[in-house]
């Protein structure tokens, strides 16, 4: 036996924390996309661990499409930014707010 | 099988239309006219065969829809209905007769709407189930709202699309009192639903032939859209369409919601009065013709509502009579107006005058018209009238006595109406040369006319042939039998 | 005999289909010859309906019978039924009889006018109409030929459609008379819901007998009936409609505005007396009614200048005369009067007619002058009418005038009130009947009447003259089948269907014609010394009293009241509900939701902004609030 459930599910907590602030207070699109994945990972990370304590594979299920879909998702994003940066925009999402009502 | 054909076939038609690849504007008219012919054919053959003496629901066809909704397919007539879908086809055909000869721009287009709008109508006469009703009621919307807002006049958009706000209102509203209804009473089969004491239904249903009909106030939608409309359509919305909403409160309103209806009896006979003054002084401010037509239409709609309020043998009869009455005698004026602005450019009375000049046709026809519509006694709206409000007399004198009033006040505007298009010095807008009617406009109206006067001659032939020969009172306010 | 009272009504319909359905195929004169024939056709069948009567037993010459059912609804079921009996006889006889001649004469008048075909239709379209009135045997049936009354006369005042004046009087003869056919629908709808059926037989039947009629009820019915009568009759205060009517062409004034359908309201008060003696307070205020309109039209008569709006005045004056007659309850003296004034006054106007049309459309009386000379056989024909309105005997209007004098006498309570205004009644009525004969005829010839008339002797077609001698004979001898104090065959005919309340005694009907006649004369020769040669008396009593005069001129501002009471009022309550409700609340409501809504939305719209963070940070937020809520749940 490894460490207990709390264990996973702190660096979970501190790992999703991290993600939110850095999608939070940084302007570049490329760290916003890095903490989101960090975001995603910290619920992945939850996800597992409580497979684990639970003994059935629902968790790692549902974990392996998180990281379909986070992977879809960066392959857009990723592609949304260098499309910015051909472009020559800046690359700052506050300056991005032309859907403003 | 009959009322499935009357139905569908317009409606078939309509989609062979828009799937042909005709090219000829000419081709296409003809086509719709033959299909409006056939369908007076269709309808004579239903009238020659429907049995007077036994009366009740016949023509009936079954079908299964959602059987375990308790919805079915279920079309046939009355007899009073019949007569309502006999008035369909007669002004749908001088409708499209009327579009052919004045020529519509994208021909296949616009048949094909006149169509499908026949075949919603007729539906709607038809349809025994509530559910089967909606859907015909809402299916009238489409064409309608497209065939103002695309081929109507100048403002033709906001007119359109007034129209439809006000209607969708109404009928979203029916639309959860039918669902209510037809849920607590375990079918939608109007021949064994129950009756309900629930007001809010009631309610539901009410206000939305209110808006349809209309009654006052909820006419908002009225001026702006039988003037932007193109004449023939003006005729059916006034003529046909709004036979709908007092049809279904024939149908629908009274046989199933007795108790709410006697307690709403006073207010809705109230906003019928008050309609009926309100419309016959507003007519009397328009300074055009379709703007008196559309005001005389709300007034005669409310007469038709003070006549179904009523809820006895007088009033019942006086309002299914006035029905039919008043649909060949607005969609005739409708027409005539059509013909006037099709000479003039204009339907404003201070362009018009001295028409009657040396186009005795159009005088003729609109002297005959005008003259029915204004109720002189020995007109097949004067019966009608007389009954509906000898029937809302026994209610309460004084909502006759307002009757009789609006009534004069009609004829003090309609004499307007005729005497600043026909008579007096000629207008700016009146060339020499805008000829008299021609054959094919003669055509279109003869039909309506002619009916007007049989009616005249003799309007027992239908106030003696609906509701089985026997007193309206009974078979209408004690439940309609299947 | 039922056979031919239908063909009586039914031939002028065929008249009016043939003209209608033959459009160009036909002459202006043969659609004129088809609808004086088909009127022929009417007189000849009332003619021999009346023969085949007078060998019936006089209890039993009522007759109904129907048609087909028209209406119906529940246990009200009307039919297209007639009634044919002594009284229907009686005017048949005079409107096919009087219709003939002027239709007759109407072809000559008519003669160069392009729509003429129009217009002798509609001529046989009125006289279909007004059988329909005369032989209706329910009162429904009896209000349809009164209302198509109205609409032939509506559709002849504005023949000459070009005019607006013509237009106009059209329209207030129609809406005029519409308010009288509420009034008479009104009391229609409570004797159906009294009586619960509207044939003559029954209402007359269960209202005498079965169902007691309330008095109230009984009051409002004859009120209403009397509405429709005094709109139709033109008795004041609904008679402002009849002058105006005068736009019409000369023929349409002879047979509708004077023979025939103004005098329906007197019919009508027959026909439904029975109804009326239930309510004798209405019976009595017709008769007042009567008396009023006696005096006010013979007055406002003195002053027109209007050849036809002179007779006009007079015909609604003389009307009043059978209105006061009937409201005593003296019918068949109504109704003998009611036909001597036919003739008397078609006669009139005819002549009248053949004037107008003798100076090219001129009826300015004051630029006529001198015309005996020139119209010599209009002259007679129109002074032989003159008498007759005047009651100078021997002609027809001595003898009709004097039997409602007697029985004036004889009534009790407002009986002697009517007979002194009957008495100033015939000498105004001596006055102006004169006044116009000598304006019009005597003295030199005016210019006008020099310029058209010096170059031939041209009276008029054999078609206008014909008639007129026909009606100048009836003017001569129609009075004598009832003479006072010898016969009364009009009373001996009417008695088995309206028999009068009351019988004047022989002194009261020799003392009320010699009164009469004496206040006749003195009219007569005042009229001679005022304006049957120069005299300035006119002038002076104009500039002594202006006041009085203003008046008359102005008709006693009728006009003026209504305009002011009825329809201004209507017109400002109109325009104010469309300013004030229909533009601002209804037809603008639907906008104004709509821009509500959208105001709404723009509110809530700048929470959109745009910034990536802050929609991270609110879904942040909502997170934590959920999970602080569950946790705060458990």
């Amino acid at each position: 036996m490894g460490p207990g459930i709390g264990a996973y599910l702190v660096l979970s907590v501190l790992l999703f924390a991290t993600g939110t602030v850095g999608v939070l207070i940084r302007r570049n699109p490329l760290i916003v996309l890095l903490s989101l994945e960090l975001m995603l990972n910290a619920a992945n990370l939850a996800l597992i661990g409580f497979a684990r304590q639970h003994g059935n594979s629902d968790g790692h299920i549902f974990a392996l499409t998180v990281m379909v879909v986070a992977a879809a998702e960066a392959v857009v994003g990723l592609g949304l930014i260098v499309a910015m940066s051909r472009r020559k925009l800046k690359l700052d999402v506050d300056q991005m707010k032309q859907l403003r009502g | 099988m009959l009322t499935t054909v009357i139905v569908f076939l317009p409606i078939a038609a309509a989609l062979a239309l828009w799937a042909l690849p005709l090219r000829s504007s000419r081709l296409t008219g003809l086509i719709a006219l033959g299909v409006g012919l056939a369908e007076v054919g269709l309808w004579s053959t239903a009238a020659a065969g429907y049995d007077f003496d036994a009366g009740g629901l016949q023509h009936v066809v079954t079908a299964v829809w959602f059987e375990d909704l308790g919805v079915s397919y279920k079309v046939g007539m009355f007899d009073f209905s019949l007569w309502l879908i006999g008035l369909t086809v007669l002004v749908t055909l001088a409708a499209i007769g009327y579009a052919t000869w004045a020529g519509r721009e994208r021909p296949r287009v616009y048949f094909g709407l006149l169509l499908l709008l026949l075949g919603a109508t007729i539906g709607v006469f038809a349809a025994q189930d509530l559910l089967l009703f909606y859907v015909f009621f809402e299916a009238m919307l489409i064409p309608l709202y497209v065939l103002i807002g695309v081929w109507g006049g100048r403002n033709r958009a906001r007119a359109a699309i007034t129209f439809l706000i006000y209607t969708m209102l109404g009928s979203l509203l029916m639309l959860v009192a039918i669902v209510a209804y037809g849920l607590t009473e375990g079918t939608f089969d109007l021949t064994q639903t129950g009756i309900s004491s629930s007001e809010w239904i009631f309610l539901g249903f009410i206000v939305a032939f209110a808006i349809k009909a209309p009654l006052w106030p909820f006419h908002g939608w009225l001026p702006a859209a039988y003037r932007e409309a193109p004449p023939e359509i003006a005729a059916l919305l006034s003529g046909v369409i709004s036979k709908t909403a007092t049809y279904a409160i024939l149908r629908i309103v009274i046989p199933s919601f007795p108790e709410p209806l006697a307690d709403f009896q006073d207010p809705i006979l109230a906003l019928a009065a008050v309609g009926l003054v309100y419309a016959a002084l507003l007519a009397f401010r328009q300074p055009d013709f379709r703007g008196v037509l559309a005001y005389s239409s709300l007034g005669q709609m409310s007469l038709i509502f003070v006549g179904l309020l009523a809820l006895n043998d007088s009033g019942l009869s006086g309002a299914n009579l006035q029905m039919i009455n008043h649909g060949l005698v607005s969609a005739a004026l409708f027409l005539l107006a059509g013909a006037v602005e099709y000479r003039t450019g204009t339907g404003e009375f201070r362009q018009l005058g001295g028409m009657a000049r040396g186009r005795p046709v159009l005088a003729t026809m609109l002297i005959v018209t005008g003259v029915i519509a204004l109720a002189v006694p020995g007109s097949g709206v004067f019966a009608a009238e007389f009954l509906v409000l000898n029937g809302v007399f026994t209610v309460g004198w004084g909502w006759a006595v307002v009757g009789v009033v609006a009534i004069v006040l009609a004829a003090a505007y309609m004499l307007r109406a005729i005497s600043a298009t026909l008579h007096r010095e000629v207008g700016p807008a009146v060339h020499e040369s805008s000829c008299d009617l021609r054959p094919a406009e003669v055509g279109v109206l003869a039909p309506l006319i002619a009916a007007l006067l049989l009616l005249s001659f003799y309007p027992a032939g239908v106030s003696d042939h609906s509701f089985k020969g026997e007193p309206a009172e009974t078979v209408i306010v004690s439940r309609l039998e299947p | 005999m039922i056979a031919s009272a239908w063909i009586a009504l039914f031939a002028p319909a065929v008249g009016v289909a043939l003209i209608a359905l033959a459009r160009d195929a036909i002459s202006r004169q043969q659609a004129g010859i088809i609808a004086a024939g088909s009127t022929f056709v009417s007189f000849t069948a009332s003619l021999s309906t009346f023969a085949i009567m007078l060998g019936d037993d006089p209890e039993e010459r009522s007759h109904f019978s129907t048609l087909y059912t028209w209406l119906s609804a529940g246990s009200l079921e009307i039919g297209l039924q007639i009634l044919v009996d002594p009284l229907a006889v009686f005017m048949m006889l005079v409107v096919s009889g009087v219709g003939f001649l002027i239709l007759t004469y109407a072809i000559g008048y008519m003669h160069g006018d392009d729509e003429g075909r129009r217009y002798h239709a509609y001529k046989a379209l009125f006289v279909f109409s007004m059988l329909l009135l005369v032989q209706a045997g329910n009162l429904l049936i009896l209000l349809v030929g009164w209302g198509m009354v109205g609409l032939s006369s509506y559709l002849l005042i504005n023949y000459w459609h070009q005019r607006s004046s013509a237009v106009a009087a059209g329209k207030k003869a129609f809406i005029v008379n519409a308010f009288g056919d509420a009034a008479f629908v009104i009391s229609i709808f409570l004797l159906a819901q009294q009586l619960g059926a509207l044939d003559f037989l029954t209402v007359f039947g269960t209202a005498l007998g079965s169902i007691k009629l309330s008095s109230t009820v009984a009051v409002v019915i004859a009120l209403g009936l009397l509405g429709g009568a005094v709109a139709k009759s033109a008795q004041v205060p609904l008679h402002t409609w009849l002058p105006d009517a005068m736009e019409g062409p000369t023929p349409v004034s002879a047979l509708i505005h004077a023979a025939t359908m103004v005098t329906a309201g007197v019919y009508l008060i027959v026909r439904t007396h029975v109804l009326f003696e239930l309510a004798p307070a209405v019976l009595d205020t017709a008769a007042l009614l009567g008396g009023v309109t006696i005096l006010i039209a013979g007055a406002v008569a003195l002053v027109q200048t209007d050849i036809k709006r002179v007779i006009a005045y007079s015909t609604m004056s003389q009307i009043g005369y059978m209105f006061a007659a009937v409201g005593l309850g003296a019918f068949a003296a109504g109704m003998f009067h009611l036909m001597t004034h036919a003739f008397f006054k078609a006669l009139l106007f005819m002549a009248a007619g053949t004037v107008i049309h003798a100076l090219a459309n001129e009826q300015d009386i004051r630029k006529m002058r001198g015309l005996a000379r020139e119209l010599p056989w209009t002259y007679r024909a129109f002074l032989i009418g003159t008498l007759a309105l005047a009651a100078i005997p021997p002609f027809a209007g001595f003898f009709s005038k004097d039997v409602i004098l007697a029985h004036a006498l004889a009534e009790g309570l407002i009986g002697p009130i009517l007979w002194a205004i009957g008495l100033v009644g015939a000498l105004l009525t001596a006055l102006y009947a004169f006044r116009l004969l000598f304006i019009v005829f005597t003295a030199e010839p005016s210019q006008i009447a020099r310029r058209h008339l010096h170059r031939e002797r041209f009276e008029g077609p054999l078609s206008m003259m014909l008639p007129i001698g026909a009606l100048v004979a009836l003017t001569a001898v129609a009075g004598f089948i009832q003479v006072p104090g010898g016969w009364h065959a009009v009373d001996t005919w009417l008695e088995p269907v309206a028999a009068s309340l009351q019988k004047p005694s022989a002194w009261m009907e020799i003392a009320s014609p010699v009164a009469a006649l004496a206040l006749a004369a003195l009219g007569t020769v005042l009229a001679w010394r005022f304006w049957g040669r120069e005299s300035d008396v006119p002038a002076k009593a104009r500039s002594a009293y202006p006041r009085a005069a203003g008046t008359l001129e102005q008709k006693f501002y009728f006009d003026e009241a209504y305009d002011a009471v009825l329809a201004r009022p209507t017109q400002r309550l109109a325009v104010f509900l469309k300013r004030s409700i229909e533009e601002p609340l209804i037809l603008s409501s639907l906008g104004e939701i709509a821009g509500s809504v959208r105001e709404l939305g723009q509110r809530f719209s700048r929470l959109q902004t745009g910034l990536l963070r802050s929609y991270a940070l609110a879904l942040a937020a909502g997170l934590a609030l959920i999970a602080a809520v569950f946790i705060a749940v458990r």
